[in-house]
């Protein structure tokens, strides 16, 4: 498998039976898995590319395993540790058979915006990066929450220990939950987090539901003919 | 007795389900440091709470569902270990779960929970952060693994709790009965659903919103992130990311000859190919899924597309579920296996030990000792998904008198049928083995007779994969991410956890933990009276040569049983009749443990 590219394709990155039964021929018992194993030097971490700068994020559901490395990657920038709970992104396991990655879609129209009642608006559209910045000085946090009401994806969380809304930055253009995505790299669907310096044009359908509701969505789409993803 | 600086919030969460009252305890740096988590804390626990005999069902018998240091913080692939005595086997038992269950765990700032006491009448556990909640089960009592999890969430209105639940096995007592988290992962092999299922405890959810603490995080972030990366480039796993274990099926069968088929009577099964990952790949698949931070997803999540099981939703086949409840029934259709394997996270089984009660009983009726008459009509034959189905569903319940008799595990049901069954029940320490047949794979016959709860798949292929396995466990990480960076152990471990915990760990110091905790577990067996006696594997892999296959001819010898002693014996320190000696226990710090070895050697004759 040559790295070619960062990003991994969903060409790219199928493994073929072959190489799998080769590589688990050598796998196999443990003494010599872990002999076999410890031959093989990692490849060479390939250099960082500066990456361009994202103004829209975008979730394709349903290439999500679940893994919350999103999560990690967002708490540990912002808080300096992982605490998911104060993370900007969340991921939500839903009837424990399908994974729907709740993210600030950037909305052109940003209703959050809108619904701020303080004058000057305490949320706030950087104008470089489009990442949603919040005054916490003007902001009224707990007493208010208006913003976290009006989000059609309900995405809004608020901090455990400030009580203050979360809103994503974009990592200042260069969001850290796109990187690690990439990084959980081998995933044959490929990544689910994308960035982008121009809009998508999310089509409002997919933006204005819960994470509930794309979860539902998620399990028609896998499993059908079983539309409710219970038992059968 | 300082408290631990980082990586552990120094306290375990009790809870007194007799009275509904909870406790801190304190758990204080020099454990953390000799024990470190996981499977090691909850044999520190029990070693140094039990008595020889005690009975696990006693009402102050207790589980310890433990995460490790690294379990909530930047490291990958992080698990959750539970550990009890097991009801079905006496003897110390850890069962390692993947998910999320144990991140939160510690994002509720616990280092573990442990619970013992009995409730009056069905109960389940709300935790969230510091506030626990005792709710009432009795509408849930009764209910699938499923539909619990889905009432728990509703019930406190969080949809982000992560769950850990009994089924109606659990409940009904059968002993080899699971804990299930979040729908499809099985904490099994060790009687924990039994003893929770005994404490009238429902299940537990979990919600936390705290941090774990970090002395350095600016060593110990680099230090993960390598970790990550080792595993993200590994090409050894790219074959377990594309095809799960399930892929392994087509493999053990072909190439290994280790495939275990029709309760282990050969190895070779043609079949496989309608059973397996390619078949899986073909008709069933949807999705890949990550346990918490992991690059591996070696979980595949699909759907039956057509036949009688059309729109049944399973995770899997993985190799001990496909090989147990598919090439090992001598099944043939894809989606009936499928239905065994639902139906076994569904009502809360471990599918292994349940695998190889029906497979034995199958036998019985083969090898006419046993008739449908005795099975309530019954007539298990090899590759019968619906008569599989329904049993499984009668030994859920307990109904009858195939549903008492298949619930009590193969070692007792070979004792009351008699008429020279005991040569096809396989056991090791009075437990089913799990899918890989050691004629075939002899490294896998270490970690069925020497692991320490026996039986087990996961207990490490050699002396030094006992050691690995241990310290995995104890961490508590996965072993598929572990073993990518083998070369690297201790020393990325151990930049891990010097700047997570404040320590200043040698790689040797690292390495005594896992041989401290198996010897301690082992001190645990042996005063229940386990000796070098008991690891063995079953008569039918030192009797039967195998028939067919790559490996046609091979059988478990004699020799192999010494090489096995010998080697894990001597490099662990314990004697040739498998006991610990004086020396090797005060060299480990164990010196609690010696007079309770002492006694046992008296006791036991060794």
């Amino acid at each position: 498998m040559e790295d070619k590219e960062k990003v991994p394709t969903i060409a790219q990155s199928g493994t073929t039976r072959r190489a799998f039964l080769k590589g688990a021929v050598a796998a196999t018992g443990g003494a010599v898995a872990i002999a076999s194993v410890a031959s093989t030097a990692p490849r060479a971490a390939k250099a960082e590319e500066a990456s361009p700068m994202s103004r829209y994020l975008f979730a394709e559901r349903q290439n999500c395993t679940g893994c919350r490395a999103c999560e990690y990657a967002c708490s540990t920038y912002h808080e300096g540790t992982v605490r998911p709970a104060a993370s900007r992104v969340h991921v939500l396991r839903h009837k424990g058979i399908v994974d729907v990655p709740v993210i600030c879609w950037h909305c052109d129209d940003a209703p959050c915006i809108e619904a701020c009642p303080v004058t000057p608006k305490a949320i706030k559209k950087d104008k470089e990066t489009n990442g949603i910045i919040l005054d916490e000085k003007t902001c009224l946090g707990a007493r208010c929450l208006q913003c976290v009401d009006a989000c059609p994806a309900q995405y809004l969380r608020t901090h455990p220990d400030t009580c203050m809304p979360l809103f994503c930055d974009l990592c200042g253009g260069d969001p850290q939950c796109v990187k690690a995505c990439l990084a959980q790299s081998g995933n044959p669907q490929g990544p689910c987090l994308l960035g982008s310096k121009v809009g998508f044009g999310v089509n409002q359908a997919y933006r204005d539901v819960t994470p509930e509701e794309a979860g539902e969505d998620l399990v028609k789409r896998f499993y059908y003919p079983n539309n409710d993803g219970g038992r059968r | 007795m300082a408290a631990p600086k980082g990586g552990y919030f120094g306290k375990v969460l009790e809870i007194d389900l007799s009275k509904q009252t909870t406790n801190v305890r304190e758990l204080n740096d020099e454990v953390a440091r000799k024990y470190l988590g996981g499977s090691g804390l909850g044999a520190y626990y029990l070693a140094s709470e039990y008595k020889a005999g005690k009975d696990p069902l006693d009402e102050d018998a207790f589980i310890l569902i433990a995460p490790g240091p690294l379990n909530g913080t930047y490291c990958v692939s992080t698990r959750t270990s539970f550990i009890n005595k097991s009801p079905y086997t006496g003897l110390l038992s850890h069962a390692e779960v993947g998910a999320h269950l144990g991140n939160e765990i510690k994002w509720a700032g616990w280092d573990g929970i442990y619970i013992k006491g009995r409730s009056a009448k069905p109960v389940w556990l709300y935790i969230q952060d510091d506030e626990v909640q005792f709710l009432d089960a009795a509408r849930i009592w009764g209910k699938d693994t499923y539909e619990t999890e889905e009432a728990f969430k509703k019930e406190v209105d969080n949809s982000y709790a992560r769950t850990a639940v009994i089924g109606p096995a659990a409940e009904n007592g059968v002993p080899y009965s699971a804990v299930i988290v979040e729908r499809f992962r099985a904490a099994a092999r060790t009687g924990t659903g039994m003893v929770m299922g005994n404490k009238k405890l429902k299940g537990i959810a979990v919600s936390g919103t705290k941090a774990v603490p970090v002395v350095d995080n600016a060593k110990f972030l680099p230090a993960a992130m390598e970790v990550k990366d080792f595993a993200v480039q590994r090409e050894a796993w790219a074959g377990i990311k594309r095809w799960g274990t399930g892929g392994l099926l087509e493999l053990k069968h072909w190439i290994t000859g280790s495939l275990i088929t029709k309760n282990f009577q050969t190895t070779w099964w043609p079949e496989i190919y309608n059973l397996g990952g390619e078949e899986a790949n073909r008709s069933f698949w949807q999705r890949h899924v990550a346990c918490n931070h992991c690059p591996v997803h070696c979980m595949k999540y699909g759907v039956v597309r057509n036949g009688k099981y059309k729109g049944l939703i399973a995770e899997g086949p993985e190799y001990e579920t496909g090989g147990l409840l598919g090439s090992n029934l001598g099944m043939t259709d894809f989606g009936s296996m499928m239905a065994l394997i639902e139906a076994a996270d569904a009502y809360g089984f471990d599918a292994i030990s349940l695998g190889g009660s029906l497979a034995f009983a199958t036998e019985c009726i083969e090898k006419g000792v046993l008739s449908a008459s005795d099975l309530d009509g019954i007539n298990l034959k090899w590759g019968d998904g619906d008569a599989y189905l329904e049993m499984i569903k009668k030994i859920a319940h307990q109904e009858g008198k195939a549903g008492k008799l298949l619930g009590k595990g193969v070692a007792a049901m070979s004792k009351e049928i008699g008429k020279g069954s005991e040569a096809w029940a396989v056991t090791t320490k009075g437990k089913e083995i799990a899918a890989h047949d050691p004629r075939g794979d002899k490294a896998r016959g270490y970690s069925y007779a020497m692991g320490t709860c026996g039986g087990d798949h996961h207990e490490g292929s050699s002396p030094g994969g006992l050691v690995l396995l241990a310290l995995f466990n104890s961490l508590v990480m996965c072993s598929f991410v572990g073993l990518t960076h083998t070369k690297e152990i201790p020393a990325s471990h151990v930049a891990m956890l010097n700047p997570l915990c404040g320590w200043n760990m040698t790689g040797d110091e690292l390495m005594a933990v896992p041989k401290r905790i198996l010897t301690l577990e082992r001190c645990f067996q042996v005063r229940e009276g386990i000796s070098s006696k008991d690891d063995v594997l079953a008569k039918r892999f030192t009797s039967e040569k195998l028939p067919e296959g790559p490996k046609k001819g091979a059988i478990w010898t004699d020799e192999d049983q010494k090489k096995m002693h010998e080697s894990v014996y001597g490099f662990l320190g314990w004697d040739d009749k498998g006991v610990p000696t004086e020396k090797a226990l005060e060299g480990y710090g164990l010196d609690f443990m010696i007079d309770d070895v002492k006694e046992a050697r008296k006791q036991y004759n060794l």
